[in-house]
């Protein structure tokens, strides 16, 4: 319902306060049995199916945008097989 | 003039008097108007006529009353101004003396006649009479008629929170209504929460209205909806239905505002109230002092967009006030009056290229100064150009930004030169060594106490310069910027060089305005504001009884303005509830059910959607207290199933038969409509303006009354040209019937090219009430054409037409 009264482009003022985490997603390939949830259930698309094959014959996820990642670690709660895992990696400025 | 006739059924009989009034020598001076009446006492159905000085005299209004009473007068027309001037006197004059108002009717021989051919008595004479009689043929026809009441809700719908809506909610609240508020945004408030003082008197802004926001939210009276939109009204002045949807906040009444939830969300982004200038999270509160102060879930960007996925709020919140299962609701309010306070919006100004907002940091918008210079905004109230962080050492503001040019709005936005004056003393007060240059068209300071604060800004060293930049250009490493232009007054080109640029920007009609339009049946004017039903005298009412206008909808303005013309439509509002009924003027249709054919072509050209055609059950229905009485309904119905009341078919074809009675080769009948252009024809005779006097106007409420059998009659009996004229396209006063004007007219010049006869023999005319002068060329015109027909094309169109009834 919010209405932005014009276009934005411009980077917050308080932009260098506001710290978001960045995140590494660790991808245990051979662990992953292609289920998808995290994919599905990532809520800011940072997953997709990865092109190339794991052992099992599936196709293991990978981060298309690790920037994106909120560290919500929802990939980890639904994974059946324990293979997916964001870590914290340093602060840095968004946007 | 004796009444001697046998008084054998009284109620059977047609007994008509007339009144040729002298008004003066403004009538007399160029009608014989002793003569006149002597013509109407030969009249059908005329028992007495009389001629006298001025009729509207309180002598003149009760020698009607006694006459009426003495000659058993059921029927009473005078011959004198404009109805649209004394038709209310005279009608008040019939009650008065126990004659239903209806069956009065008038002949406008002074504006349509005496004035407009002030120096050709014989044919002034001849046309007067002509007057007299169609207004007699008219009234042998009338029929009494009773008003219907209404009874209105006494519960008002405020559409909007912004400064008029709160304004308008208050008022009616305290009056003792009910009121709903709607507000689209998560807190009411609107733009004026936004900015920093207001001009002239330099108040902060959001203290003044914070306490106003907060009775809102308290008041027993106020029911207050944010985060909501209407989406469906139906019904008519005083029992409208409405729908208001409301999206969930995810946050229930339990919140303290306490703001805990905001810190521990991990979702940034930019902030819409700070104009992106500042960051928010997903569980966030528009501002400090936001009504209500519950918190609100973005859901659109919050990680539990689809599935819950984080729970950082919902864990932290002490009192558990989120809820992710809340739903959208639905209410449905029954209220009597509406007002619209829908704002504004403001313009975008990176669509003009030369002024590179939107590409260089530096160049800001007047609402995003606004943020900058206000201490609860993102810099702490501290003047800070984007690109360093820095005070600038010269800023420079550039006026009629998306205002009076073709990019953006032609009109003025009437609010940024004294915003902009504003800006510059505020700077001034903080920054006393800050350069600061206007650069403006003209500076207008109108208001009170406006021209006092520009000439302070001039005393404080403000530079105001004529002539806005042509281009601005960005030095590069500095992120300084280079204005170029011509300063007009001094004939010189400049190039100053400052640290920042603010766009004076201009407003423009919400870009959901044709959604408001659609929902409460309102009309806009070109520029997209809200039209109001008459720009002087109705100027918060709108063409749909019982809504009315507040604030930047109708037009641009600024707070007090805007407070006003909110306390002026609470206050109509109130008229209406505090009455608790309204009177319809008896000129809606009747619908003869047995004729109608169910086709609902009415339904379709109801500019109310006052008609309800249900093709099911087989029945129509028309819903009186919707309808207007423009008659485009009648003009479409093919099976003459709708009569319109007091202008009916018989009557108009009664006026078009005196007209052509005689020498109708040598007539034109034209067909008015009350608001614009029989009242511009009101103007060409108040300004004296001179025409041919072969023109004979037929006032009907709306142009789209004429139906094309009225124009095939004039032509089947003769008329040598037919003029039907309206309002402007988009300024009907029944919304756009016009547009139905327009397309039976166009379907009839069609049916004349088919017929071989010119189509210049009738003429279509968009007309407004202050444009008497195309009304009188137009005539000028027409006789013309009217010379130019010769007795063959005449015979020809009559046998064309002659079989049309």
């Amino acid at each position: 319902m919010n209405t932005m009264p014009l276009r934005l482009w411009r980077k917050p003022l308080d932009a260098d306060q506001t710290v978001v985490p960045c995140a590494k997603v660790y991808i245990v390939n051979q662990r992953c049995d292609g289920c998808g949830f995290c994919i599905d259930f990532c809520p800011k698309g940072v997953l997709a199916r990865s092109e190339e094959m794991n052992e099992k014959r599936i196709y293991p996820p990978k981060a298309i945008d690790e920037t994106r990642c909120n560290l919500c670690g929802f990939c980890r709660s639904v994974c059946p097989t324990c293979a997916i895992f964001p870590v914290e990696r340093e602060l840095k400025e968004q946007m | 003039m004796e009444a001697t006739q046998v008084k054998s059924k009284p109620e059977e009989e047609t007994r008509i008097g007339v009144y040729v009034c002298h008004c003066g020598l403004n009538i007399a001076g160029s009608v014989d108007c002793e003569k006149v009446a002597k013509f109407a006492a030969t009249l059908p159905h005329v028992v007495l006529a009389r001629d006298n000085r001025y009729t509207c005299s309180d002598q003149g209004q009760e020698l009607i009353k006694k006459d009426v009473r003495e000659y058993k007068l059921n029927r009473v027309v005078v011959a004198s101004c404009t109805p649209r001037l004394h038709e209310p006197t005279f009608r008040r004059a019939c009650e008065e003396a126990g004659l239903n108002k209806y069956l009065f009717e008038m002949a406008n021989i002074r504006e349509h006649c005496s004035w407009v051919h002030l120096y050709e008595r014989e044919k002034a004479t001849e046309k007067a009479k002509d007057l007299v009689k169609m207004a007699v043929a008219k009234a042998a026809l009338l029929e009494p008629q009773e008003e219907m009441t209404v009874p209105i809700t006494r519960r008002a719908l405020v559409i909007g929170g912004g400064v008029a809506g709160i304004q308008a909610s208050l008022d009616l609240a305290d009056a003792g209504y009910k009121v709903y508020l709607v507000e689209k945004e998560p807190s009411i408030g609107g733009r004026m929460a936004q900015i920093d003082k207001t001009f002239p008197t330099m108040d902060c802004s959001i203290c003044i209205l914070a306490p106003k926001m907060s009775d809102v939210g308290r008041h027993p009276g106020i029911e207050l909806f944010t985060n909501s939109e209407i989406t469906n009204v139906q019904g008519y002045i005083g029992n409208f239905k409405v729908k208001v949807l409301e999206e969930p906040r995810y946050v229930t009444k339990d919140c303290s505002a306490c703001g805990d939830c905001s810190k521990a969300c991990p979702v940034t982004l930019p902030n819409e109230f700070d104009v992106g200038l500042a960051t928010r999270h997903a569980i966030y509160t528009p501002f400090p002092q936001a009504v209500p102060s519950t918190y609100i879930v973005d859901r659109e960007n919050c990680l539990n967009k689809n599935f819950i996925v984080c729970e950082n709020c919902m864990t932290t919140c002490e009192r558990n006030a989120v809820d992710f299962t809340m739903l959208p609701e639905t209410v449905e309010l029954e209220v009597g009056t509406i007002i619209v306070a829908s704002g504004a919006d403001v313009f975008d100004p990176s669509s003009l290229a030369n002024y590179g907002f939107g590409k260089f940091p530096n160049v800001v918008t007047s609402l995003e100064f606004e943020r900058l210079i206000n201490a609860g905004g993102p810099s702490g109230g501290k003047l800070l150009r984007p690109s360093d962080m820095q005070i600038p050492k010269t800023v420079a503001f550039i006026q009629c930004v998306g205002s009076r040019s073709e990019k953006g709005s032609l009109s003025c936005s009437n609010i940024c030169c004294m915003n902009t004056v504003k800006d510059a003393l505020l700077i001034k007060e903080h920054w006393p060594d800050v350069k600061i240059y206007v650069f403006y068209v003209d500076i207008r300071a109108f208001g009170k106490g406006f021209e006092d604060l520009f000439r302070r800004a001039k005393e404080e060293g403000v530079v105001f310069i004529r002539g806005l930049p042509a281009e601005i250009i960005e030095t590069r490493k500095s992120h300084d910027l280079l204005l170029i232009g011509e300063n007009t007054l001094e004939k010189k080109l400049y190039k100053v060089s400052v640290g920042m640029v603010v766009l004076s920007i201009g407003l423009e009609p919400r870009k959901d305005s044709d959604v408001v339009q659609r929902l409460f049946t309102l009309s806009r004017t070109p520029d997209g504001y809200f039209m109001e039903a008459h720009p002087k005298l109705r100027p918060v009412d709108t063409p749909t009884g019982g809504v009315f206008l507040a604030g930047c909808a109708e037009s641009p303005k600024d707070i007090k303005d805007s407070v006003t013309q909110a306390c002026a439509a609470a206050s109509r509002a109130n008229i209406l509830m505090a009455q608790g009924k309204v009177t319809i003027e008896a000129i809606t249709p009747s619908l003869i059910a047995e004729k109608c054919k169910i086709c609902g072509l009415c339904a379709k050209v109801c500019p109310y959607n006052a008609i309800i055609v249900d093709r099911k059950e087989k029945r129509t229905e028309v819903v009186e207290a919707a309808c207007a009485g423009c008659g485009t309904c009648g003009a479409e119905c093919p099976s003459e199933a709708l009569t319109m009341r007091h202008f009916t078919d018989e009557q108009i074809f009664a006026q078009i038969n005196a007209i052509t009675e005689h020498d109708a080769d040598k007539k034109i009948v034209a067909f008015c409509c009350n608001w614009c252009s029989y009242a511009g024809a009101d103007f060409a005779g108040v300004s004296r303006m001179q025409y041919p006097t072969n023109v004979r106007i037929i006032r009907t409420m709306c142009s789209g009354r004429v139906a094309e059998k009225f124009i095939a009659r004039a032509f089947a009996r003769g008329a040598a040209a037919v003029l039907v004229a309206g309002c402007h396209l988009g300024d009907c006063h029944y919304i756009n019937a016009n547009y139905q004007t327009k397309k039976r007219i166009e379907r009839f010049w069609k049916r004349m090219e088919t017929a071989g006869l010119r189509k210049e023999r009738l003429q279509l005319l968009w007309a407004s009430a202050a444009e008497g002068e195309r009304i009188a060329s137009k005539v000028r015109e027409m006789a013309e054409i009217v010379k130019s027909v010769a007795p063959e094309e005449t015979e020809k169109t009559k046998q064309a037409f002659g079989s049309v009834k």
